[in-house]
């Protein structure tokens, strides 16, 4: 855009960005004092070719610009100097959406796109022409059949009124799946800068179906820029916490995404976790239920559930942010023991925080961490159970700001917490995917099944399907007793929303706000909370959740170690039970994250059943 | 002009005191206040019990605990509170993490503040920029003070950009812990107090965590407006309910 009036009568169009070009070689270089006053939900999004930096911030802070197109070789290095010179000189509170352009002719190296996808909030692919855009055609829209990322996209280069069939058939295809916006420009003007309303006018109306559908089905389940899903996340916490979840929060993605890192991690995960895990066919299980289930075996990696991933990703962070020290929270211990299991591994200080009344319940996993060289420490505040070792956990980390790392066992807590822990834990999805291609020729199950308390296993089940409309999620939950029975942790249907452990999420808690109790037989599952993805996934109905009684879950764990030859911890059981709740087709492939081992509840068996 | 900006204008150090509402019995709330009125205090901070203060040490999580099994809740404080203008005079703040507040709403809670005439509130886990960008405009709706608290840790660049959203006193934690952890100041300690006394910054501050006697008072008063006694008073009437308050408040100051 470049004249007043026509600014004007464009934002009245109500489009969601309009873009002003910072570039003086271009005919369309905005070059006025002052962008008139235009509603504030339409972004400013200002324009630019290889600008230094401090060009870009004086652009923002004099026009007030709430995006940016990069549309020059700007380096993945730029765009992150550019986020974190925004959110020090222009506003933390309001996050710079970063647009980076690429462009495209006959094929594209979708490769060059994964160092920009921790920096970017978006892509723009372009046509790839004699100038940095406005070239006036389009290119071949299928190339985009194989973009390989879930962030999503604004699809540009000479988009004209006559296009408007082929987008029409682009919003039907496989890849406009992540498609988030059109961007348009030259084929609406009637000279540079200067746009055609009438035409805009008839675009928008013969497209506002298309639209509308696309802003209600391409929703974004993953963590925005705050920390937020839909409206559960960000990070409440003390003041006292703020430079190690700053430190973290700066770093995660940037860290994760190191060839260095990312093979150290692979590499673990596969010759001491004992990745991938099997996707097995439960042949007798499918029988029984008439559908066809697959049991994604986390049982079976190192120290026998799924949270060795998330574990061995937070040392590693920790180890590459130079943090000596390791303290964690631990109900029934599982994840007390992963990190014990880490630290030995890289030969780090350990500090386990339990509630006393656990530690009394689970004294094998107590006996495991203090053999693999882990301090435990009781938490004996509150009710002395998962929430308060978090608790005491959370108090440790404000005493030793330091030198410490909290390895949060959920994908829970502050962000980045629920969002680095589910990026580790998502191996589970990345395997299932080409396993399950392996298995049946088809990437996409009809449904996942996980338990969650926090939700740290379902996260990762689900993490590369959130975005596959055409894949079911469920969600099982703890009923306990029953939901209505008092001693429950079905957090979905007894949860408001609230804050917990520093992020906003639903929480079951007092009409007073205090937090309460939660009960299951699972050690795991008795959290009061649940991740803020997943009360992100219930709003909005993207996930159905099932709750399930105690009695339910036991007598579904029994049935598949008397039909499959597997003992499964009481939480995946409560997965497996919904079979007996929930008809599937014959033809419907549901794969059930099978998320630890039973032996460690052994105890609880025998007492249950009288073995 | 609100009684906290007043009393930060007084040309004297203050003591401020911090007490769990509901702690040792339910009714104890406004015995406590009038008594740290009349033996000199300058500032209170009333404890809203909540039950995972994350960032309180044993003392005052057990005071918390307490005071909610002797049936303390947000209504019940402000009930105890409605009257509490008739009789104190000195700056009155509520402390109390963020949860109980969003429960009961925020500007229905502010709006209370107003009529009970509460002058400010501090809320640890509420973060400055969250403040900043969907709660201020309530707050200041009310003319309620909110205070943040910075730690060893906080940059110059946040102190300043808290500074700028603050309109009180910034609350300044001496060291890197919870409440009550600490016992006397090192160097460590003063030489920060000294380092954000030579920022000028626009807000007065207050020292507070690991005050306990007046030798800790009279050090930290040295580089502040004023210091803050939370555990080490809970602790008091844990031992000798609340009717020795005044040697307490004595033993303080001189």
């Amino acid at each position: 855009m470049k004249y007043q009036d026509n600014i004007k009568n464009v934002a009245a169009l109500q489009p969601d960005y309009l873009g002003f070009i910072f570039y003086e070689k271009s005919a369309r270089n905005f070059d006025s004092e002052s962008i008139p006053d235009i509603h504030e939900a339409i972004k400013k999004t200002g324009v630019f070719v290889d600008a230094s930096l401090e060009f870009v911030i004086d652009k923002i802070n004099k026009h007030n610009l709430q995006a940016v197109q990069l549309h020059g070789n700007e380096s993945p290095e730029y765009c992150d100097d550019l986020k974190n010179r925004h959110a020090k000189f222009v506003s933390v509170s309001h996050p710079l959406e970063i647009i980076k352009v690429f462009s495209v002719k006959d094929e594209f190296n979708f490769n060059r796109l994964k160092p920009y996808e921790a920096v970017c909030d978006f892509f723009l692919f372009d046509t790839k022409g004699k100038h940095p855009g406005g070239n006036g055609y389009t290119f071949d829209w299928n190339l985009l059949n194989h973009y390989p990322s879930t962030k999503p996209f604004f699809l540009s280069g000479g988009i004209g009124l006559e296009e408007i069939e082929d987008i029409k058939q682009f919003t039907n295809s496989k890849a406009s799946k992540y498609c988030y916006a059109l961007d348009v420009n030259s084929k609406f003007e009637i000279e540079p800068g200067l746009k055609n309303i009438e035409a805009l006018k008839a675009f928008k109306k013969n497209l506002s179906e298309v639209l509308d559908y696309k802003k209600e089905h391409v929703m974004n389940y993953n963590v925005n820029e705050k920390g937020y899903y839909g409206e559960f996340g960000g990070a409440f916490i003390p003041e006292m916490l703020y430079p190690n979840v700053e430190e973290l929060r700066q770093n995660y993605l940037k860290v994760m995404a190191e060839p260095d890192f990312k093979a150290e991690f692979d590499k673990l995960l596969k010759d001491y976790v004992g990745r991938p895990s099997p996707l097995y066919f439960a042949k007798r299980l499918s029988e029984k239920y008439n559908t066809k289930i697959y049991l994604k075996r986390e049982d079976l990696n190192h120290t026998g559930a799924h949270k060795i991933n998330n574990t061995i990703g937070q040392i590693l962070m920790a180890k590459r942010l130079g943090k000596h020290r390791i303290i964690a929270e631990t109900g029934a211990g599982q994840h007390g023991v992963a990190t014990a299991t880490v630290c030995a591994l890289m030969g780090l200080e350990c500090i386990v925080y339990m509630g006393e009344i656990d530690i009394a319940r689970q004294a094998p996993n107590v006996a495991r961490m203090k053999m693999l060289g882990a301090k435990v420490v009781p938490a004996l505040s509150g009710s002395r159970t998962l929430k308060d070792a978090t608790n005491e956990a959370i108090r440790d980390w404000i005493n030793n700001p330091v030198d410490t790392h909290y390895i949060i066992g959920s994908a829970i807590g502050p962000h980045p917490y629920p969002d680095m822990v589910t990026r580790f834990q998502a191996v589970i999805s990345e395997e299932i995917k080409w396993q399950l291609k392996e298995q049946t020729g088809n990437e996409n199950p009809d449904y996942l099944v996980a338990c969650i308390g926090g939700g740290s296993n379902a996260a990762g089940t689900y993490y590369h399907y959130l975005h596959e409309p055409e894949v079911g999620i469920i969600a099982v939950e703890a009923a306990g007793l029953g939901v209505d029975s008092g001693e429950s942790a079905a957090t979905s249907v007894l949860g408001k929303e609230g804050i917990i452990h520093g992020c906003k999420t639903l929480l079951m808690q007092t009409q007073d706000g205090q937090i309460t109790e939660p009960y299951s037989i699972s050690a795991g599952l008795d959290y009061p909370g649940v991740g803020p993805m997943h009360a992100h996934l219930a709003k909005t109905g993207r996930a159905e959740f099932m709750a399930i009684t105690d009695e339910d879950a036991m007598n579904a764990g029994l049935e598949l170690c008397k039909l499959e030859g597997i003992i499964p911890a009481i939480e995946s059981s409560h997965a497996l039970a919904i079979f007996e709740q929930r008809q599937f087709k014959p033809n419907d492939v549901v794969v059930v994250s099978l998320s630890g081992r039973g032996d460690k509840d052994l105890n609880n068996y025998i007492e249950y059943f009288k073995i | 002009m609100n009684r906290i900006n007043k009393k930060l204008n007084e040309d004297k150090k203050l003591l401020s005191i911090y007490f769990t509402a509901g702690y040792p019995n339910i009714d104890d709330t406004v015995t406590i206040i009038e008594n740290l009125e009349k033996n000199g205090v300058d500032m209170i901070e009333i404890g809203l019990p909540f039950s995972d203060p994350l960032a309180d040490g044993p003392t005052i999580q057990a005071s918390s605990t307490a005071a909610l099994k002797n049936g303390m809740t947000t209504e019940v404080l402000f009930e105890q509170l409605k009257d509490i203008r008739k009789t104190v005079n000195i700056p009155l703040i509520i402390m109390g993490y963020f949860n109980p507040m969003f429960q009961y709403g925020v500007e229905a809670f502010c709006k209370k503040c107003q009529e009970i005439g509460i002058d400010g509130l501090i809320i640890p886990d509420l973060p400055v920029d969250v403040y900043h960008e969907e709660y201020q405009a309530i707050f200041e709706k009310y003319g309620l003070i909110n205070v943040f608290l910075i730690t060893p840790q906080t940059s110059d660049e946040r102190i300043h950009y808290i500074d700028s959203i603050s309109n009180g006193f910034i609350y300044m934690v001496s060291s890197a812990s919870t409440t009550g952890a600490q016992s006397g100041f090192g160097t460590v300690q003063t030489e920060y107090f000294e380092r954000i006394g030579k920022m000028n910054l626009n807000n007065p501050q207050v020292i507070g965590f690991g005050i306990s006697n007046n030798e800790t008072f009279t050090q930290a008063t040295q580089y502040a407006k004023g210091a803050i006694i939370g555990s080490a008073f809970v602790k008091h009437v844990t031992n000798n309910g609340v009717n020795s308050i005044d040697t307490f408040v004595n033993s303080i100051l001189n």
